[in-house]
């Protein structure tokens, strides 16, 4: 086990303030939050910009922890580890990724909107949001309802791809930017 | 009817429920693992407390200050609203105070979206620097300090 490496790539993408790859469970992920809390503190981050990236990061990681609980609850093969990943580029935007594994089933369940909001812009985004929490549907559904508008919502940009494992495996990597230097 | 508290934890707001204040409050943030489970025991008493307050004369308060929140948190209080808008439509009076601070623009915008949604409802939007002020000065101003936010 070679610390510096990790040491090395934290240092060469900017500056990753927090990282985490294993299970995911509603305390460590309290935990995090409270660490982000800290650096965004210490960094003197707006409240808007902070809150933006708690909310994104509590998203993404409440989902591959959710997404694990249901394959548990339906007796399904589990792999529930994800990781994490909260970072600073060069160009002082901040970002997340995260990634897991999900099922081809899931997978194309989660695509087509996530290639639908792709198109959609930021007032359309917010629109769809308000709609489906009118209509309540996917209810008390655990990710994939609201919750990918709602990281749109607060992104400046979002990307995602799936990568294949074998042809019923893959891992949905995500990534939401957050840019500090807006107009407004 | 018993009041109801829940105290607040790193991702639950503090939640108190006040038969006798006629109050409904709730501060601090929210991102349960199960948000539904978590809000049902103060849904269920929202629901039972306007079905057995008869005195329509009497307004009650509803102040919630969430700093962030998860998304199956915002459908919960999409159905929180909902529910005071049905009491308000029953004849209750009602005024809801959502507090947020200056600088939190997507708290302030969250509070916008829910006062649109929920147009019937006296929803007012409170900076929370004036809220403070509020409630210090309550006691010596009486009604006119919520007249200065806008309260009726």
């Amino acid at each position: 086990m070679n610390v510096d490496n990790i040491q090395n790539m934290v240092e060469k993408d900017g500056i990753i303030f927090l990282s985490y790859g294993g299970f995911l469970t509603q305390t460590l992920i309290s935990g995090m939050t409270e660490a982000l809390e800290k650096e965004a503190e210490y960094n003197e981050l707006s409240m808007s910009i902070s809150t933006n990236i708690y909310t994104i990061f509590i998203e993404l990681s409440q989902n591959v922890m959710n997404y694990s609980k249901t394959r548990q609850a339906n007796c399904k093969e589990v792999k529930s580890e994800g990781l994490i990943v909260v970072g600073k580029d060069k160009d002082n935007s901040y970002y997340i990724h995260s990634q897991n594994i999900i099922t081809k089933d899931d997978k194309d369940k989660i695509e087509p909107k996530l290639i639908e909001l792709l198109t959609m812009n930021h007032d359309e985004i917010k629109k769809r949001y308000r709609e489906l929490r009118r209509s309540g549907r996917d209810k008390h559904g655990k990710g994939g309802g609201i919750g990918f508008y709602e990281i749109a919502k607060r992104s400046d940009e979002i990307k995602f791809e799936f990568k294949e494992i074998n042809e019923d495996k893959f891992y949905f990597h995500f990534i939401s930017k957050i840019n500090i230097n807006k107009d407004n | 009817m018993e009041n109801l508290i829940i105290e607040e934890t790193k991702y639950t707001p503090s939640i108190k429920l006040n038969v006798q204040n006629r109050t409904i409050e709730l501060i601090g943030k929210s991102y349960p693992e199960n948000t539904f489970e978590f809000y049902k025991p103060m849904m269920d008493w929202i629901e039972s407390y306007f079905n057995n307050n008869e005195d329509k004369d009497e307004t009650t308060t509803v102040n919630v200050e969430i700093i962030y929140f998860n998304s199956s948190s915002s459908k919960l209080f999409f159905d929180f609203f909902d529910l005071i808008e049905e009491a308000h439509n029953k004849g209750k009076s009602i005024e809801v105070l959502w507090v947020y601070d200056e600088e939190n623009e997507s708290a302030l915008e969250a509070g916008e979206d829910f006062k649109e949604d929920f147009e019937d409802i006296n929803f007012t939007l409170v900076k929370k620097s004036l809220f403070i002020c509020l409630s210090n000065c309550e006691e010596l101003l009486g009604g006119y300090s919520r007249e200065l936010i806008g309260c009726r």
